[in-house]
């Protein structure tokens, strides 16, 4: 009996073997090639959190929309981890068909030849670019080449919470230039229990604080740091000067955009600096707490100014030709006219598109929650972020330099943007 | 004299509860927490016992992501690495163990050093090695490199070693296959290291947060750990009561397991290590 | 079928073998390779570059940075949960109900996935709204920052895993003194020896191997922390608990400096050769003097 007990294990496992092994075979290749219905997959990588929900519907609208092929979107984290995942996924040859890209990375992907040149595809059906917003056509060529549409884009905003402003009598329409919002952070802190001010201590927020102040991040030919000259170093020691002070409060850098954002919806912080693309998320969160939120532009010191961010859609190289154009209708689709209306209206993110800016929808948003025009307005003095791949690497050191002068005592501006510069021209001169 | 005794001996209760309290508490702020409202969890002091008992919280952790997927992949993969692992240390164990041939200590040896090459340390070269054979992403790439332990091959080695020689020998003399003798004698008399050991290595992969999280990008092939870690990053992380509800699905399987076979498992991770 | 016999016991490794080689014998000679080279992870090329890898790292102060922080981390969680779980194994050990629910509950979090641990008191550890800082403020101290400064973040960490690993060690020291002859005891008993004599002369010799034993596995687990680094600091505050592990991985998968990764990898690999070399040769020892 026991023998034939041990012989039935035996077989069961077997079975069982033969049952998971070619099932994980089969999903080895996860890009699985078609869904339920038999349409081809494209699979869609993206790094919406937050904002995932709306992504993900538009993703269903197009499947229902059309019927050539069933578009899988995945979310991957962050942008620096979907970004990290691309790459490692490109290594394995399982990528992707699409997926968002921060513009700050697109040069890194361009480079290393990952990204399909979109403009031969344009070429070919005689499509004009003319209707995308001009500011966010920045980041979208690499070598003259355009790689990336403009998708989920922003600018920073200044958030701030109307009733706090009035509470203690500041005018609503808000600071205007440096030394005013370290006014308005000084009036509106309450020692122990609120911040005037916070803000993730990000380097794509002190790029707009440098270009604010007259300077540069990089050389133009992309070889050299120059954001250690004294506008760099200024607008470090602004940040540093107001968290001494203890009127603005220096969340973890890790997860600054995180914290400080809902510092700010929790009433712990007056004022933030914060993406365009997180208003959908705010407004959400805020409903019912009491509370109003106005936006305006990001205070001037020598000018305003403001790096456009966000993040754009690729066609990911080696998929093959059908698959390429299908993921290329997507990609079309996705920031046409209708799309980017829906997108922007729910998460905040810009309209990439002039006609979507002037219609009628738009217009009507416009009027009802002012908060949405800020950053479209905005544009004007907005610029594109550094390019060269290197910068991938960079804008962490970057981050971790600022938060070390802002954390550790003895430690300068000047010292920890140099160490920065420095690390940063070994890694440009590669 | 007596007075003095019965006072130390309440002391003794007293810091015996605090001890008690520090490792349960927290799983018990877990629980509470889970079932809180947004709002309560943001409140300062904190706020025991929820207003309402928001069973909704489940839901919404269980729909924020595919954890349907995510319970299969992990049962999957920890049933398939335990039946793989019954496959190859079995024989493993029996041959270092009843037999003498060349090169045996020098392969077990071998064997041994890899007890000490932590999955930490060589995950690159192997997720390399995964992406040329096209697995990565798969639930294979989570399973076949644990298809095999040392640890497992050490500890069965040592239980078939004091299967007395007698039985082998009278069973040998039964004209008993090799085989037989290894599943019909060996197995049953290491039934209880067999046990131990199974336990822990399903409380091991059940756990793992680190190789998925490596070898997997997509939701259909990532595991629960990995999953539930997601749920900070959804809504910019300000929901604890939906991280911790969604926390709950994968400690409560693990903590009903454990009282229902504490001693087992006790035995499984500590008396074994000390052999 | 002669042959049979000498082949049979080979084929019954070989299963077991063949995932060892492919696993974690040969990454291991293909990291040392890779820390040779300079790849980026797409290019088609990967080129020898010798030992500059290496250089780059020795030169690096996030290295220097990096590297102090996980003996730090190692020293700080070997230390503090070695010498807690000796106090209280000396103190649990008895076979009373209370005694042996405390023995349960200082064990259960080692089963529980470190990823839940790591969420858990991310949660407690919440610098606004956290439960430590309540419980501290019940005591009159002020809010801590807890994983938000650099100098309480590696600090932090190392709380945590005493608390998920005391109960692990403490129940093998437990097994360890049960193990003690009660002989020795009685003798000692009549000798009228008093309590912390005992202790220093019977007790203590007597655990030293477990203790050993309980170092060596504990260093090699701490040396490898990643997960609680991942899902609670990512590295921060300004790399103050960057560890070898995470570094790898930053480097690895983040930065794509493939063989710089690796070279760090095999930094990681001498430090636990080191270990496992000790523990071989004091093992052999103490079997001499028995």
């Amino acid at each position: 009996m026991n023998y034939l007990k041990t012989k039935l294990t035996v077989g069961i496992a077997a079975i069982l073997l033969s049952i998971v092994i070619p099932a994980c075979g089969n999903e080895a290749n996860s890009v699985q090639q078609q869904s339920e219905d038999g349409r081809p997959i494209i699979q869609f990588w993206h790094a919406f959190g937050g904002a995932g929900s709306s992504v993900e519907a538009l993703v269903e609208e197009y499947n229902n929309y059309q019927n050539e092929v069933y578009v899988n979107a995945t979310y991957q984290g962050d942008y620096l981890e979907n970004q990290s995942k691309i790459q490692a996924a490109i290594a394995a040859r399982n990528h992707p068909d699409v997926t968002v890209i921060e513009a700050g990375a697109i040069g890194a992907f361009a480079k290393a030849g990952a990204l399909v040149d979109l403009g031969e595809l344009v070429k070919q059906e005689d499509m004009s670019l003319d209707d995308f917003v001009p500011g966010l056509l920045g980041n979208s060529y690499w070598d003259d080449t355009l790689v990336a549409l403009p998708f989920a884009r922003s600018t920073p905003l200044l958030y701030m919470n109307k009733n706090m402003l009035e509470e203690v009598g500041l005018d609503i329409s808000g600071p205007t230039t440096w030394d005013e919002l370290e006014e308005y952070a000084r009036k509106l802190t309450i020692p122990e229990e609120r911040y005037g001010f916070t803000t993730a201590t990000n380097t794509w927020l002190f790029e707009a604080l440098v270009f604010q102040n007259g300077g540069e991040i990089l050389s133009e030919d992309g070889k050299k740091s120059l954001f250690h000259s004294d506008a760099g170093v200024e607008a470090l020691q602004y940040w540093m000067d107001m968290i001494d002070e203890g009127i603005m409060k220096n969340p973890p850098a890790e997860r600054g955009f995180d914290v400080s954002q809902q510092d700010f919806v929790n009433q712990n912080a007056a004022m933030l600096f914060a993406s365009t693309g997180s208003l959908g998320s705010i407004l959400d969160s805020i409903e019912g707490q009491g509370f109003e939120v106005i936006t305006s532009f990001l205070p001037k010191k020598e000018e305003f100014a403001t790096p456009s961010g966000g993040s754009n859609l690729v066609i990911l190289e080696n998929t093959s030709e059908e698959r390429q154009q299908a993921a290329w209708e997507f990609v079309k689709w996705m920031t046409e006219k209708e799309q980017t209306i829906q997108f922007s209206q729910a998460t905040g993110y810009m309209p990439v598109r002039q006609s979507a800016i002037d219609s009628e929808d738009m217009q009507a948003i416009y009027e009802n929650s002012p908060q949405f025009k800020v950053a479209v307005d905005q544009l004007a003095y907005a610029r594109p972020r550094p390019m060269v791949p290197a910068y991938h690497e960079l804008q962490v050191i970057i981050t971790i330099e600022m938060q070390r002068a802002i954390l550790e005592d003895g430690v300068s501006a000047q010292e920890a943007l140099t160490a920065a510069a420095e690390r940063g021209n070994e890694l440009l001169s590669k | 004299m007596k007075l003095l005794n019965y006072l130390l001996k309440g002391l003794n209760w007293v810091l015996l509860l605090t001890v008690i309290l520090i490792f349960i508490f927290p799983f018990f702020w877990m629980i509470t927490t889970a079932f809180k409202s947004f709002s309560e969890t943001m409140m300062f002091p904190p706020k025991w016992i929820p207003d309402q008992w928001l069973w909704q919280n489940f839901v919404d952790a269980w729909q924020s992501g595919p954890f349907l997927h995510y319970y299969i992949n992990s049962i999957t993969v920890t049933v398939s690495i335990l039946v793989l692992q019954f496959l190859t240390v079995i024989p493993a164990s029996y041959a270092f163990a009843r037999y003498r041939f060349k090169g045996d200590r020098f392969l077990f040896a071998l064997i041994m050093i890899t007890l000490m090459i932590p999955a930490q340390l060589i995950f690159l070269p192997v997720y390399l090695q995964m992406s040329s054979w096209g697995l990565i992403d798969s639930l294979a790439s989570l399973i076949i490199p644990f298809a095999s332990s040392a640890f497992g091959i050490f500890l069965i080695r040592q239980a078939f070693k004091q299967v007395p020689n007698e039985l082998i020998e009278a069973a040998r003399l039964d004209q008993a296959s090799e085989w037989k003798i290894m599943w019909k004698i060996m197995v049953p008399y290491a039934k209880p290291t067999i046990i131990t050991f199974a336990l822990f290595s399903f409380i091991t992969h059940w756990n793992d947060y680190f190789w998925p999280l490596v070898m997997t990008n997509s939701e259909l092939s990532r595991t629960l750990p990995v999953g539930i870690a997601r749920l900070r990053d959804i809504d910019s992380g300000a929901s604890w009561n939906l991280v911790m509800a969604g926390n709950m699905l994968l400690v409560v399987p693990i903590l009903v397991i454990f009282f229902l076979a504490q001693r087992h498992i006790i035995k499984a991770f500590v008396y074994t290590g000390v052999k | 079928m002669k042959s049979w016999p000498i082949i049979r016991p080979y084929v019954m490794i070989a299963p077991a073998l063949i995932v060892f080689l492919l696993f974690f014998i040969y990454p291991i000679y293909y990291m040392v390779y890779l820390s040779l080279h300079s790849w980026d992870f797409i290019s088609p090329t990967k080129d020898f570059v010798g030992l500059s890898n290496f250089q780059q790292l020795l030169n690096s102060s996030e290295f220097a940075k990096v590297l102090s922080n996980t003996l730090v981390y190692t020293f700080g969680t070997v230390v503090f949960s070695i010498t807690l779980a000796l106090f209280l194994a000396l103190w649990l050990n008895r076979s009373t109900r209370i005694h042996r629910l405390a023995q349960t509950a200082v064990f259960s979090p080692y089963i529980i996935s470190l990823a839940s641990i790591a969420l858990l008191w991310l949660w407690m550890m919440d610098p606004d709204f956290g439960l430590l800082n309540w419980l501290l403020s019940l005591v009159g101290i002020p809010k801590q920052p807890w994983l938000t400064d650099q100098n309480t973040a590696l600090f932090s960490l190392i709380l945590v895993a005493v608390w998920k690993g005391v109960g692990f060690n403490t129940l093998v020291f437990i097994a360890g003194l049960q193990s003690i002859p009660k002989d020795l005891y009685e003798a000692a008993d009549l000798d009228q020896s008093p309590k912390w004599r005992t202790f220093y002369k019977i007790t203590l010799p007597m655990l030293t191997p477990t203790l050993f034993f309980l170092v060596v596995t504990n260093v090699i687990v701490s040396f490898q922390v990643f997960d609680t680094v991942h899902i609670m600091t990512l590295g921060g505050p300004v790399n103050s608990t960057n560890t070898l592990v995470f570094n790898i991985y930053m480097h690895g998968f983040r930065f794509f400096n493939i063989g710089y990764a690796s070279a760090v990898g095999v930094i990681l690999l001498i430090l636990l050769a080191i270990m496992t070399w000790l523990y071989f040769r004091l093992l052999s020892k103490r079997v001499h003097y028995q």
